[in-house]
């Protein structure tokens, strides 16, 4: 992997994309994880699992100290030796004097990310020690001295045949690529390594604090065996893994295992308490247990008030499982010992800030990650809370810099659209920009780009103003900035839309972006002079209800405002703002109460894009349906809520990612004979309706506004 | 006549196939030492994982562990196997640690959801016993099976009182999907997990 620089980096993600074998395994293992986990979870209350998990680690986040405290008590009484380790280095140090201490020459491992996370491998190895990896993937990737791709399954990215090169490195013998009798060697080669190791190590998936016990998660069992025939075992065991109770431990494990593999527990769990039998040669036949509880920042990411939750992980790796990024990358390019969207968070917090840097960068936004996290952790808000503070430390890139400061300044943004608009004019052609050289667009010939507006629809507005219904529903428009310039059509067709269904409509001029770009930027002063603009601009305007025609904007202003105007002293101002916020299909669905009689269906076929900011953020899943039903013929596509590669500026930054992403967004939705492609977002529909057109294909993109303002009866 | 959970007792069962465990009912522990003796017979002689510790080609016969029976259970499975010509083995688990044939356990409790079985193994032979066989039969009583890990939860915290207790969840047998996804039993520890029901 390269995080050294963004280029070095972006030829890794080149050879992840060009890796067949990588995006093969990897696709399969997107959509078939997807089914699985529904299925497995259809026994258990999911969301209120995670919702309880989520205020059970915030609690004993609150006390850790003192959990480990009790821990210590009940742990001395029993015979466990417990260390405390401040830093990386401290734990290795440790862990290699116990093993001078009790002359150890050998190690095993079961699988632990927290000893991953100190490297002790190579402070063992240094140390004199021979150590051994005994979990199936990480012997694997250890013999090839490659990094984990996965935290759970961490040699996903080799195959078979690469595997049985390895072995029969390994053994001197040929080895055959079945992957029963691959399996067969791995047990053969380990059981010796087992049946002679003087000291193992394994991680713990939870420390309970009331019995001084730690349990462990394994499907193959090597972590009973790691942990039963070395006279020493020591346990390597973040902080953030105390819990108060059992019962804490047991809910956590009914989420952990359905999340990580789709099971619904591990094929074994162990709970061990004190010395326990050991008939090595040992006195008193007691196993010499020490626990290293590591620190290594965590004492402080409790404290730090944007980032705490991701001390909440109990790393199962959904948020690589269903991160479409991932999905087209894999693991080596998404982390650098944690992988995927938490991977991106602990890298900074653990592995340096330069490295940090080029991964968090490579976060889409598409929430899929905060939509399965088994702890309920906003991990997509964490990482622009990192941009921005790596933006603080290291200096903004120039380009969002600017961005930021214009999207802040409504009239500044304005006037430069406008000069915008005339400058584009040599590059024009109809609705979109050609001929741009590539200095300008590297890497954007997958789609063509739009055209700024000849008017913009705040200019359009007084034209088009309906006329007042005073017994309407009071619904105020925001505009957003990709359509109120580029697509001013989709807000004609929503206000030729709701007038015709009685909404009373207002458009207060003072509005400004969203802020959700420069957000994602991590300019983090410009998304709350934006956010303020807006909530100001409509807190007079007598409206009920506030749309919007993008699901991001939507998103952005109901779920992330009150964060990013806490310290504003408008507390109030922005919680009317923001419980008045809602998207225009929901509104037409939920509000309006808008009937089939509406519309003149003449069977269309037409098919449906979820925005993500709308799926995830809003968990808006019906009522795009109910639309497209009563205006055409709806044809579902696979994966109709995987992201399209949009990401707002993300599909600049990384245009190779964003280009396969919208391929196989396309590919999808053409398959289903489909001649219509509706969306709910501006950011998307430019995304989509550019591929479409680059590629020549057949499919008409449209808004949600302009089907059914085309389909209303008048 | 100790309670029995039918419904749990179904759940468990429906739980147990998908994560390839074989489930059969019997009356009494007898009959499981019976079935563990039968399955011991049907298959075939398990090749030493550790080669030179003993010479994984010589003649040997089929090992029998069950470390954790009380003197009159393993006195009737080891008379059983003896005249089978099993190799019955109640401790020094070390000393087989290139594989045993099949291990026979009793269960201290099943939680139905999960198709688990809850087995208390402080002492090393009886973790050993269930880890190195290529055959696991364990006996579970129906009265002892509980419907979820909550329920669990008081028998859990009293051993985990204890000074000292190793305590196992086992859910099938030993499992992996690390070379191409591809789910393929037995890298470790068992390839096969019977889970024969007691009536009483």
């Amino acid at each position: 992997m390269s995080l050294e620089n963004m280029k070095s980096y972006h030829s890794s993600l080149q050879q992840a994309l060009d890796d067949e074998f990588l995006r093969k395994t990897l696709d399969k293992f997107a959509v078939q994880f997807k089914a699985n986990r529904q299925t497995i979870f259809a026994d258990v209350n999911e969301k209120e699992l995670i919702a309880e998990i989520a205020e059970a680690k915030d609690e004993s986040l609150d006390h850790l100290d003192e959990l480990y405290e009790q821990f210590c008590q009940h742990a001395a009484k029993k015979g466990i030796i417990v260390h405390r380790a401040a830093t990386a280095k401290d734990a290795c140090d440790l862990v290699c004097q116990i093993a001078n201490e009790n002359k150890v020459k050998t190690v095993i491992k079961s699988k632990s990310m927290t000893a991953e996370e100190i490297h002790i491998n190579h402070a063992l190895e240094k140390n004199g020690q021979e150590v051994c990896e005994t979990d199936l993937g990480e012997w694997i990737i250890q013999l090839r001295h490659e990094g984990p791709s996965h935290m759970v399954m961490p040699a996903i990215h080799l195959s078979r045949y690469q595997v049985a090169d390895t072995f029969t490195d390994e053994t001197n013998e040929k080895q055959d690529s079945d992957i029963s009798l691959l399996v067969k060697v791995a047990r053969r080669q380990l059981r010796s390594k087992f049946a002679e190791a003087d000291m193992g190590i394994s991680g713990a998936n939870f420390a309970v604090a009331e019995n001084g016990t730690i349990a462990i998660c394994t499907n193959e069992g090597n972590g009973r065996l790691t942990t039963t025939l070395p006279r020493v075992h020591v346990a390597i065991c973040g902080i953030d893994k105390l819990v108060p109770s059992l019962h804490d431990a047991l809910r956590v494990i009914k989420v952990l295992p359905r999340n990580a593999t789709a099971q619904a527990i591990t094929t074994y769990v162990s709970w061990i308490t004190g010395a326990v039998d050991c008939q090595a040669d040992v006195p008193e036949r007691r196993k010499i247990f020490h626990i290293v509880f590591l620190d290594n920042g965590r004492s402080q990411i409790v404290k730090d008030r944007k980032c705490r939750e991701s001390l909440r992980c109990v790393r199962c790796g959904a948020c690589a499982n269903v991160c479409p990024v991932y999905r087209l990358v894999g693991g080596h390019q998404m982390g650098y010992v944690y992988i995927g969207a938490i991977g991106l968070i602990l890298t900074y917090f653990f592995h340096g800030h330069d490295r940090a840097r080029v991964l968090a960068e490579n976060c889409i936004g598409c929430e899929a990650c905060k939509d399965v996290c088994a702890a309920g952790i906003d991990l997509p808000a964490i990482i622009q809370e990192i941009r921005a503070r790596l933006n603080e430390e290291f200096g903004s890139p120039m380009v969002p810099a600017l961005m930021g400061r214009v999207l802040a300044s409504r009239k500044l943004f304005h006037t430069l659209l406008k000069f915008a608009k005339f400058a584009q004019k040599p590059v024009q052609s109809g609705q979109y920009i050609r001929h741009l050289p590539d200095i300008f667009i590297h890497g954007q010939g997958f789609r063509a780009l739009p055209a700024i507006a000849d008017k913009a629809f705040r200019d359009i507005w007084p034209a088009i103003k309906p006329q007042e219904k005073p017994g309407g529903v009071k619904v105020g428009l925001f505009a957003g900035c990709a359509q109120d310039f580029l697509y001013p059509g989709h807000l004609t067709a929503a206000v030729k839309v709701l007038s015709k269904l009685g909404a009373d409509i207002k458009f207060p001029d003072d509005q400004s972006c969203c802020g959700l770009p420069v957000q994602m930027m991590g300019q983090r002063k410009y998304a709350m002079e934006t956010a303020k603009a807006n909530v100001l601009a409509f807190k007079n305007a007598g409206v009920d209800h506030i749309v919007t025609l993008c699901g991001s904007c939507a998103s952005h202003m109901k779920n992330r405002y009150p964060d990013i105007l806490a310290d504003q002293n408008m507390d109030d101002d922005v919680k009317a703002f923001s419980d008045k916020i809602i998207d225009f299909s929901s509104f037409l669905v939920d509000v309006l109460k808008v009937k089939p009689e509406a519309f003149k269906n003449g069977g269309e076929k037409v098919g449906y894009h979820y925005p993500c900011h709308l799926v995830r953020g809003l968990s808006v899943v019906q009522e795009p349906k109910v639309l497209l039903k009563a205006a055409g013929d709806y044809q579902q596509s696979p994966e109709e809520d995987v992201c399209c590669g949009f990401g707002g500026t993300y599909s600049l930054k990384f245009p190779e990612i964003s280009a396969t992403l919208l391929e196989n967004k396309l590919n999808n939705v053409e398959a289903t004979g489909a001649t219509y492609l509706v969306t709910d977002c501006p950011g998307c529909y430019m995304q989509l309706n550019g591929g479409e057109q680059k590629r020549g294909g057949k499919l008409k993109v449209e808004h949600m506004a302009e089907f059914l303002a085309r389909h209303m009866i008048d | 006549m100790p309670n029995i959970n039918a419904a749990a007792v179904d759940l468990f069962t429906a739980k147990a196939k998908p994560v390839t465990i074989e489930v059969s009912t019997v009356n009494t522990l007898e009959e499981a030492m019976k079935f563990a003796l039968e399955v011991c017979e049907k298959k075939t002689l398990g090749k030493s994982l550790l080669p030179g510790t003993a010479s994984p080609d010589a003649p040997r016969k089929k090992t029998l562990a069950a470390p954790a029976l009380d003197e009159q259970s393993w006195s009737f499975l080891a008379d059983g196997g003896t005249k089978k010509d099993f190799e019955m083995v109640r401790g020094g688990l070390r000393n087989y640690l290139g594989g045993i044939d099949v291990t026979f356990s009793v269960a201290d409790m099943g939680i139905a959801d999960t198709a688990t079985s809850v087995i208390e193994c402080e002492k090393e032979d009886v973790r050993l016993s269930t880890m190195i066989c290529e055959i696991h039969v364990v006996a579970l009583a129906k009265s002892k099976i509980v419907s979820s890990s909550y329920e669990a939860e008081s028998y859990l915290l009293t051993a985990l009182a204890k000074d000292r207790n190793y305590t196992a969840f086992i859910s099938g047998p030993s499992r992996t999907a690390d070379i191409e996804r591809v789910l393929t039993l037995g890298v470790h520890g068992p390839l096969e997990l019977y889970l024969v029901l007691l009536e009483q």
